[in-house]
């Protein structure tokens, strides 16, 4: 059920949910975060579907902010006005939608216009489904988030966008460009886990030019095996197609997906035959999921746009 | 707890290598079992079709197994190696948690084997033998296996006898074999120990991981973090607050199906030694100093060793069998009429017990355990009911709806908790305080659906974790308890009737009023 209310005020949008929950006999008591979904109309249909998806495994209320591109009629045009959208049951996942789209000032004061709003005593996720502000802390909604999410990639220039957000970490800052690794990264420590137990000297990324994801990964592998690791460019991939790791004794250990839109690794060791396994490319919603059920501040991360970056790209400041 | 696979056995050759790709601050990353496969015995069983197949996939959906895995089933049917992958594809796409995927289903396919044969059979097993071996040249098993016994207990002895003949229970170097068994561990002390005799003759003690499936991790997990995480809890977890304990699995199924393994067994045997014993152990124990399996084990030990039993078991027990009846709108047949059980038998299908446990944090507080067949519906919980409060400050009337109040810990279904206490009754003339229910479910709070038990038990076992699962020492100490009564109930002759869709037969309604108290309607 979707219910528009036109120029409206907060206090009247929380009497809605309310009675909407009352009359359909459910309880609002569940929800175990706030997801705050900043965006703008062109993305809003998307990420709601993604925040549906992700809310089956956490149940949330989900606010998406979106500046309002209504024409004014003609009194409107002098002042400030909020419109919104309230969404629940089959058109909401496990929790409900509010959509605000405020107009004018009201734009300028974002984190008290959803403060009424917002799940008592849970946590508030803010996520940026493409465009990021340079500094996530310093944004008003932000400001006021456990977990602030980015996602450089999808941004106009990600590679300026991802410049800003390391300049400007900060320890509840995390971006999905590494969340797209998570899978890569623990087959890759799987395969160490095996004996025998040799030093890594060397190792090889490939993938997509100009892709974060890659970039993230080197420096992890950096950071973490303390050996050079080099990055090959390949113009036609479009997700990270392989990794190579050189053991002390010459043994070459990879993984590597080639096409990656086959979904199909394939895992070479030292004396044994080459064996496949599905490693499809990571969903949005599957990263969306991850994050959300991970609200403390990801160390890993930090090091890696803190200091792994610098390791992989010396020239850049 | 992240630590609850402190004690694994570090690889013994280089017990100080550490994988640089893994930071315990890594929380995201998951483990990923090393390659290895698993053989099922008695694997067109129930079990294996609804549960362990399905886990195996769903596991292998996760992203959770290697790619170089096996999957043998061992099995007496006249199969092709194609009519069991078509057999695991139907049971899988039936019973599977997460989504089925053609692409994981392939891969998976590619390491499925099958072997004919029976448990008598040398030859079945050199040919068992070979699979594997083919396995670890083929799909770089690396001679780790594990063994799932999802068989009658009476086949344990010949299964491992046969595997230890044909080579398969020990392992050379790095690589490792596992055994898995299921509970019913023995039928009394004795059989106990003879079973974990002809076991551990055959594997070592450390490969052998017996479990439970009534009690996943997960809620073993759940329940500690719920008494040890917190602080409102443990200041009234004891005698000066708690009244009694009422520990319940109630099943609204019958035998069906399970008769032949049921009869003669009963109730008692088949949940209350180690499932009930189990939640009443980690309800009642001390803090642990640590949530490792072994620190576990020792507070459970203590408990489990300070059990006293009722002086007098014909007051303080109950036994019955469910007779003719309707299953909620279903009409359903007596345990004596069912297929496959004697006329004559004197199988419970209900029981209960008290026990005292003689701690100072427990003197005085009666647990009372229960389990039976063809109950009103199908839940698990703990009930910790306490006392009244000493003094209420109104008139008799205003708290004449008042209970007990009281704390359940639901196991399933709707894993959660539930807090019960008074409140006061909105509006009217006159003050009135009636019992009301807050409630706490994992499903709601968190996700959806959390991982079936049979997927963290087999992950654990391929990853060589130790389950939190009962060691050696506590199936004797359950056998200790339960023995007494059994011997007390085989003098008696036929339980005691009671109706299908029931809580149960009179007896229990006694035993429980006898102490002042009434059973709860969970």
């Amino acid at each position: 059920m979707i219910i528009t209310l036109r120029d409206t005020q907060t206090s009247t949008i929380s009497e809605k949910i309310d009675t909407l929950h009352e009359e359909r006999g459910e309880v609002a008591l569940g929800r175990v975060l706030t997801l705050l979904i900043l965006t703008d109309e062109d993305n809003l249909e998307d990420a709601l579907r993604l925040a549906n998806e992700a809310s089956l495994d956490h149940p949330c209320r989900v606010i998406a902010i979106t500046p309002s591109t209504r024409r004014m009629t003609e009194p409107e045009e002098e002042r400030t006005y909020l419109d919104a959208e309230v969404r629940i049951g089959a058109d909401a996942g496990a929790g409900e939608i509010i959509v605000l789209r405020p107009r004018g000032g009201l734009i300028h004061h974002q984190d008290t216009l959803v403060i009424p709003l917002l799940v008592p005593d849970a946590p508030v996720v803010a996520w940026w489904p493409t465009e990021a502000p340079a500094n996530p802390s310093k944004d008003l909604v932000g400001a006021m988030a456990h977990s602030r999410i980015t996602d450089a990639m999808r941004s106009s220039n990600p590679l300026r966008t991802m410049e800003d957000l390391r300049r400007n970490w900060s320890p509840k800052n995390v971006d999905m460009s590494w969340t797209r690794l998570t899978l890569w990264r623990a087959m890759l420590a799987s395969l160490l886990d095996q004996p025998p137990h040799l030093r890594i000297t060397s190792v090889t990324v490939c993938g997509p030019t100009a892709y974060l994801p890659m970039d993230l990964l080197a420096a992890w592998l950096t950071l973490q095996l303390n050996v050079p690791v080099s990055i090959e460019r390949e113009p036609d991939a479009t997700a990270i197609t392989g990794v190579t790791m050189t053991r002390e004794d010459g043994g070459v250990l990879s993984l590597e997906r080639r096409p990656a839109e086959d979904s199909i690794a394939t895992i070479s060791v030292p004396g044994q035959s080459p064996q496949t396994i599905p490693l499809p490319i990571r969903s949005l919603g599957d990263c969306l999921s991850e994050e959300l059920g991970r609200l403390y501040p990801d160390e890993i991360y930090a090091q890696v746009v803190t200091q792994g970056w610098k390791k992989i790209h010396p020239n850049d400041d | 707890m992240a630590d609850m696979s402190e004690h694994t056995t570090p690889t013994p050759c280089e017990p100080q290598w550490h994988n640089p790709l893994r930071d315990p601050r890594d929380l995201r990353l998951p483990r990923i079992a090393g390659p290895c496969s698993i053989v099922i015995f008695g694997v067109t069983g129930d079990l294996s079709r609804k549960k362990l197949l399905p886990a195996i996939y769903d596991l292998a959906n996760r992203g959770l197994l290697p790619p170089s895995f096996g999957l043998t089933g061992f099995a007496r049917r006249d199969w092709t190696e194609d009519h069991f992958r078509d057999f695991v594809k139907e049971n899988v796409k039936e019973h599977c948690r997460t989504h089925f995927h053609e692409s994981t289903w392939k891969q998976l396919a590619e390491g499925i084997r099958f072997v004919q044969g029976t448990f008598e059979d040398a030859d079945a097993f050199e040919r068992l033998s070979n699979t594997v071996a083919e396995l670890d040249r083929d799909r770089g098993t690396r001679g780790n296996h594990a063994f799932y016994m999802s068989v009658p207990p009476r086949d344990f002895p010949i299964v491992a006898k046969q595997l230890a003949n044909c080579g398969l229970a020990k392992s050379e170097g790095d690589a490792w074999r596992r055994v898995i068994i299921e509970k019913p561990f023995g039928h009394d002390l004795a059989s106990a120990k003879k079973l974990d005799a002809v076991i551990s003759e055959v594997f070592d003690p450390d490969s052998v991981f017996r479990i439970d499936h009534y009690l996943g991790k997960e809620t073993v997990q759940n329940l500690l973090a719920l008494r040890f995480a917190n602080t409102m809890y443990e200041p009234i977890w004891n005698a000066n607050y708690v009244d009694h304990v009422q520990i319940t699995m109630a099943e609204d199924i019958g035998v069906a199906g399970r008769a032949g393994y049921y009869d003669g067994i009963g109730a008692a045997r088949d949940v209350i030694q180690n499932h009930l014993l189990q939640l009443m152990a980690l309800t009642a124990m001390e803090e642990p100093v640590s949530f490792s399996a072994r620190d576990l084990t020792d507070e459970k030990t203590k408990v489990l060793s300070a059990v006293r039993l009722p002086k007098d078991l014909a007051a303080h027990t109950a036994r019955g069998q469910y007779s003719a009846g309707w299953q909620g709108s279903e009409p359903v047949v007596g345990y004596l009429e069912e297929k496959g059980i004697s006329p004559d038998s004197t199988t419970e299908t209900y029981a209960a017990v008290r026990l005292d446990i003689d701690t100072r944090r427990w003197a005085g507080v009666p647990f009372y355990l229960r389990t039976g067949k063809r109950l009103g519906r199908r839940v698990t919980e703990i009930a910790l009911v306490f006392k009244r409060a000493p003094h209420l400050p109104f008139e008799s009337t205003a708290t004449q709806e008042l209970g007990k109040n009281a704390i359940v810990i639901r196991i399933q279904p709707y894993e959660g908790v539930t807090i019960r206490f008074g409140s006061k009754v909105p509006g009217g003339t006159s003050m009135e305080v009636r019992d009301v229910s807050m409630d706490f479910s994992y499903g709601r709070s968190f996700t959806e659906s959390s991982p079936e038990a049979y997927e963290r038990l087999i992950l654990d076992v391929l990853l060589g974790e130790p389950p939190l699962f009962p060691t050696t020492q506590e199936v004797d100490l359950s056998w200790k308890i339960l023995d007494p009564i059994e011997d007390f109930w085989s003098t008696l002759g036929q339980p005691q009737p009671y109706r299908s869709g029931t809580w149960g037969p009179q007896e229990a309604v006694e035993m429980l009023a006898r102490d002042g108290h009434r059973w709860r309607m969970p």
